[in-house]
């Protein structure tokens, strides 16, 4: 097995300042191999959204260490957790998260602004992103003249922009209806097939078999890992 | 970071002000009628003292003037006769001045009365000043048609003048005017020259004791010295009135710039020496310049002031509706943190909008200005002067209230923690 592109090492995540505080994750340890494609569910309030938001970098774990690459980011500072959202996580949301008043092809752009690439450079970068989800054509369109597939489509190329190394996809398909949610999760298997590491939240069963793993989480522990 | 990334980031944060135009123009409106104020005021109030400096200038910054003035009790025992009143500066004072007081370029004495003016049948009242040619030429009294008062004129005791254009009309000239005759007191003067059409204004018509009823006629001081005297009679009903003055005004040109006060107090000690009576007045262009520049700059200062604190509306305006947009794009801004945007970034995002916002307004609020100006200036005859140093000033306030204006709402952005923005819906 190659070495783990995501290494959850007793993880444990605490909400609030004062006693009882809210003991959301209790003691996650969980590797992702690289090129894995791994699906965690639960039900809500099992903790998946703040495991997500741990793998993400979005927060910081309050004791345990998570292992990025090979780096623990769990004491990284805010800027610090920038750089790796920036650089190392393509992040899929639920509700695309485009933003509105930008065209497609800014809004892939984004992710470039933030980094240490010049923008001028990467332009046939983000033309050849926006070809490769099939939406040449609608590059210059907003967010609001497209479908949910095609937003999601322009997600996904915005998350790939900058290469990263783990994509983290929350419910990619919850906001769509089968069909286009099955162009997505094609998609994403694509990625997958290309050596991508992915990481997906879902609830849906169905989804998560597409996957090669499946964590079930339950009240903030792990309680079945294996094979999808 | 390259530079072409601020301009991507510039072009971005755009962006979302052309999105949304109305509330972009709306924002900036505050910004522009203040700006717009701003350079009305500076420019009214920049006008007002190049009015000042044109009307106080034209006395000369290095001359000081001295006029004789009627004392209010006349003293009796200075009296040569007990119906002519004498008062004012004298010969021996001008010869005084001349001997003792160093420094000095020029002391033109002039003589001025008050004459009535025929020409055939016509008459006007007229200012008769008698003074040396280098007069005219020090207080820019220049001829549009025809010569000026000479040298030679004053050696010969020619009786020539050269008058203001107003006069002509009056007298019945309407051609050539050259070579006509004007009587005044029972001497013939001959019209050699018609003075330019820029009478004094304001101030300096005062301390030149010009007359705005009457129009001025400039003879040589020799010539009326010789031919009128120093006393005059006034007729006013049914009393007459003489007075003898030797000297109604001296005009001294001070040599150096930097001695004109010194000079002005030297001569102040010897005419109240001379004149305990205080028959007299001491004009410095160059003091009374400063003093009412003082006051002018204190008056542009307040109107300033009031007209900036439209500006400060305008900023707390856009600090206003920035705020209000920060929540609501609560959600944009968690979904650029989780794309990698640090605190810096969104802070950067906001101040461009900001700054962009009211430097766009300070623009237009120049604009604004300069119509404001140009109405104003059309409908009440005020003058003004738009400066570039103004639109500079204007510019950079504006600039600076855009960054000022933004820092609050754009500290809330970036501190905003990404996780609830991003679910923020």
């Amino acid at each position: 097995m190659k070495a783990p592109i995501i290494s959850l090492q007793g993880v444990h995540k605490y909400y609030g300042e004062c006693e009882p505080r809210l003991h959301v994750l209790k003691g996650i340890d969980l590797d992702v191999a690289e090129g894995e494609y791994v699906s965690i569910t639960g039900t809500s309030g099992s903790g998946k959204s703040t495991l997500l938001n741990l793998l993400g970098c979005l927060d910081n774990t309050s004791n345990g260490a998570y292992l990025l690459n090979g780096r623990d980011v769990s004491s990284f500072s805010d800027d610090e957790l920038s750089k790796i959202r920036n650089e190392d996580i393509g992040f899929i949301f639920q509700s695309f998260n485009l933003i509105p008043q930008l065209t497609v092809f800014e809004n892939v752009q984004v992710p470039l602004l933030y980094g240490a690439r010049s923008i001028s450079s990467t332009t046939d970068l983000c033309h050849e992103m926006i070809e490769s989800v099939g939406l040449s054509d609608r590059s210059e369109h907003r967010p609001t003249q497209l479908s949910g597939g095609e937003c999601q489509r322009v997600a996904i190329a915005r998350a790939l922009i900058n290469d990263p190394v783990l994509l983290l996809a929350d419910e990619p398909t919850g906001n769509l209806d089968s069909n286009t949610g099955e162009e997505v999760l094609a998609l994403i298997d694509d990625l997958h097939h290309q050596g991508r590491s992915v990481v997906m939240i879902t609830h849906d069963p169905e989804v998560a078999n597409r996957s090669q793993r499946r964590v079930d989480l339950r009240d903030g522990i792990i309680v079945e890992a294996g094979a999808a | 970071m390259i530079p072409q990334k601020h301009l991507e980031l510039v072009r971005m944060g755009l962006r979302s002000l052309v999105g949304y135009p109305m509330r972009t123009v709306l924002t900036m409106l505050g910004v522009v009628f203040g700006v717009g104020s701003v350079i009305a005021m500076l420019a009214l109030g920049a006008g007002a003292e190049r009015e000042l400096l044109k009307e106080i200038g034209r006395l000369g910054i290095q001359n000081i003037i001295i006029n004789s003035i009627k004392p209010e009790v006349p003293d009796t025992s200075n009296q040569r006769s007990n119906w002519i009143s004498s008062y004012g500066i004298t010969f021996k004072d001008h010869r005084q001045i001349v001997d003792t007081i160093p420094g000095i370029e020029k002391a033109l004495p002039v003589h001025v009365s008050k004459k009535t003016v025929w020409q055939g049948s016509k008459r006007v009242e007229g200012t008769l000043y008698a003074v040396t040619p280098e007069h005219l030429d020090m207080f820019q009294l220049n001829t549009s048609v025809g010569r000026n008062l000479t040298h030679l004129d004053d050696e010969k005791l020619s009786r020539v003048c050269v008058v203001r254009s107003g006069m002509l009309k009056e007298l019945g000239i309407y051609q050539d005017p050259i070579g006509f005759g004007l009587n005044i007191d029972k001497e013939t003067f001959y019209i050699v020259g018609v003075l330019k059409d820029d009478s004094f204004l304001g101030y300096a018509r005062k301390a030149l004791s010009v007359d705005a009823k009457s129009s001025e006629i400039y003879v040589p001081y020799s010539s009326a010295l010789r031919r009128h005297g120093t006393r005059s009679i006034t007729r006013r009903s049914g009393s007459s009135e003489a007075t003898d003055v030797e000297l109604n005004q001296v005009v001294i040109s001070v040599t150096d710039l930097d001695q004109v006060l010194v000079t002005a107090r030297m001569l102040g000690s010897l005419l109240e020496r001379n004149h305990p009576e205080k028959d007299y007045e001491l004009v410095v262009p160059l003091e009374v310049l400063s003093q009412r520049q003082k006051t002018q700059q204190v008056f542009n200062m307040a109107l300033v002031a009031i007209a900036s604190i439209s500006l400060l509306v305008g900023g707390i305006g856009i600090a206003n509706i920035m705020l209000a947009t920060v929540t609501e794009r609560t959600k944009e801004i968690g979904v650029r943190r989780a794309l990698g945007a640090r605190r810096h970034h969104i802070i950067a995002q906001f101040l461009t909008e900001t700054t962009t916002i009211s430097t766009i307004g300070g623009g237009v609020g120049v604009l604004v200005g300069i119509g404001l100006v140009q109405v104003l200036t059309f409908f009440t005859g005020w003058s003004a002067a738009i400066t570039l140093s103004s639109v500079a000033l204007s510019l950079s306030i504006s600039m600076a209230v855009g960054i000022i204006s933004g820092i609050y709402p754009a500290r809330r952005a970036a501190g905003l923690d990404p996780i609830s923005a991003l679910r923020h819906e």
